[in-house]
């Protein structure tokens, strides 16, 4: 089943065009990377998903039905999770309430303590710190804070923005193991990263963005062989 | 003899502490989710005192005045959110443009405000005695009527706290404040969330402000003053920040008391000092991030 569908979307901010035409299909339990350079528009696309901006033409269809009109806090509730770049925690709160802001929407504020229990299988380190401040924790800590905050609303699709940006290359590849076990869950991901070597490792499949443009797309297993790639991304 | 004055000290500086706590806190929320200076602050204060005795003096109870005067405060800061913050803040084109705008916005907000009073009341001192005896403690008087602001002042400020700690909307307001894109991305309505806390700084306002009236005399004219001592606090406790707000009152408060005892005109110049100081030893506030 296709989950999330993006077709032909033209976004702008102000009279400048970032997104031309892009187009873009994620199927359930699939991990889609979605590869491009600073300022590519990566950001922007998942900004258009979440509703927090609008397209000036094109539409976005999740589970087969659209989201055009859909105001974002709706969108979160029909289940489309965001975890924004740079992961955003609230500072000043403690893990617990930043966990809980994740399930924020009336419907999904009902079963946060289900989830949190749920979430916390999953972090057993944050269950142990319930108590303390974002603002103390290592960087590492405070992405899978940012993670166990979007399972928090109970997700069918999680949009996860540079998850890797910032970390050794040891939590990497634990934030990606969790990625994995997302998809195992039938979780959908669409994954934006500038890691390529790990994100191919991971993903079905793949999208590259350059200047708001969708240049390329195909299976990870294909792409790794390409040459485009391999000179562009891969370093080869 | 000394420990009568450390006493009449204390006991004025919790009482003004508990007030400053109050007004500086209704300031904070409205700045950090709302991102407004609300310069017209001191005039919903100064409405409270007076709507308060006005009622007094038909003949209903101040505290159910209180009752009276709080949804009518958060009506008021609701639909001032609403229709011209709101609208102002999409208009704006840039965040900064707003700030500055709504800034300006509420120095007009606040000469509107003051006008009707002057018109409805005049300039004289108005006040009623409410309370009118003392109770003795320790070989001081002190007026019950205090004691009773008091005590009104902190379980005020330990209900504020709670809601911001314990209830949802409480802490949505405190998401906001730390970062509203975020919020948002929660899904926080943020103009919503905004227009209700305008909304609950009136309400601190208008509290203060019954508080105030059973307490001191009061005119048209002591919006500004307060105003200015809610920015003060806010500013020494660290922008935004509850608790630096509800610290930065009783420190300013004690201040005052302290002062005060030797000759309340230099209050103001030791609050202005203070925050001199503070400004250049800690320019991010006591509390602040
Ligand atoms: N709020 C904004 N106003 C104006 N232009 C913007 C805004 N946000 C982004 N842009 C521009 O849009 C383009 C795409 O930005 P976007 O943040 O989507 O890129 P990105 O692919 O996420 O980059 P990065 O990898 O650096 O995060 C960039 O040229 C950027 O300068
Ligand atoms: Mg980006």
């Amino acid at each position: 089943m296709t989950m999330l569908e993006v077709s032909n979307i033209n976004c702008f901010y102000g009279n400048v065009q970032v997104l031309w035409d892009v187009s873009l299909k994620v199927e359930q339990a699939e991990i889609v990377a979605l590869l491009g350079a600073n300022g590519a528009g990566k950001t922007t696309l998942l900004n258009t998903i979440t509703g927090l901006m609008r397209p000036k033409s094109g539409h976005v269809r999740f589970m087969g039905e659209s989201l055009d009109n859909i105001p974002s806090h709706a969108i979160l509730e029909r289940g489309i999770a965001y975890l924004p770049e740079g992961g955003r925690l609230f500072p000043e709160m403690t893990i617990r309430e930043n966990l809980e802001m994740g399930a924020y929407p009336m419907s999904l504020w009902k079963h946060r303590k289900e989830n949190m229990e749920r979430v916390f299988e999953l972090f057993p380190k944050l269950k142990e710190r319930q108590k303390q401040l974002a603002c103390t924790l290592s960087g590492g800590e405070k992405q899978m804070l940012a993670m166990a905050r979007g399972l928090m609303s109970n997700p069918k699709c999680c949009l996860f923005d540079e998850l890797s940006y910032g970390l050794a290359p040891i939590v990497v590849t634990e934030v990606f193991n969790i990625v994995k076990s997302l998809r195992e869950q039938g979780i959908t991901v669409l994954l934006v990263e500038q890691n390529v070597h790990q994100t191919m490792e991971i993903a079905d499949r793949a999208y590259v963005l350059e200047n708001g443009r969708i240049v390329l797309d195909g299976q990870c297993c294909d792409l790794v062989n390409d040459d485009y790639i391999k000179k562009a991304y891969l370093g080869l | 003899m000394i420990i009568t004055t450390i006493l009449n000290i204390v006991i004025g500086g919790l009482i003004m502490g508990g007030i400053y706590a109050i007004i500086s806190m209704g300031l904070s929320i409205q700045y950090g989710v709302a991102r407004i200076l609300n310069v017209s602050h001191g005039e919903i204060i100064m409405f409270g005192a007076l709507l308060t005795w006005a009622l007094q003096s038909s003949g209903v109870h101040p505290m159910l005045a209180l009752l009276i005067g709080c949804p009518a405060a958060f009506i008021v800061g609701f639909v001032l959110h609403r229709t011209i913050y709101k609208r102002l803040k999409d208009i704006s084109p840039t965040q900064g443009a707003f700030e500055g705008n709504a800034m300006l916005v509420s120095f007009g907000i606040m000469y509107v405000l003051a006008n009707i009073a002057m018109m409805i009341w005049g300039n004289q001192q108005k006040g009623y005695s409410f309370m009118a005896y003392a109770v003795n403690f320790a070989g001081t008087s002190i007026p019950v009527n205090r004691l009773f602001v008091l005590v009104i002042a902190l379980i005020v400020s330990v209900l504020f706290y709670l809601f911001l700690t314990r209830s949802r909307l409480g802490k949505s307001i405190r998401a906001a404040s730390q970062d509203a894109t975020a919020a948002m991305m929660m899904g926080v309505k943020i103009n919503r969330v905004a227009a209700i806390c305008f909304g609950i700084g009136a309400v601190l306002a208008a509290i203060a402000g019954a508080l105030i009236s059973m307490i001191y005399q009061v005119n048209t004219t002591i919006g500004l003053g307060y105003t200015v001592i809610a920015i003060i606090v806010v500013v020494l406790g660290g922008m935004g920040s509850v608790p630096g707000s509800m610290l930065g009152g009783f420190i300013l408060g004690f201040i005052g008391s302290a002062v005060s005892y030797k000759d309340p005109s230099l209050s103001m110049v030791a609050y202005y000092l203070i925050i001199m100081v503070l400004l250049l030893v800690k320019p991010k506030g006591l509390l602040g991030r």
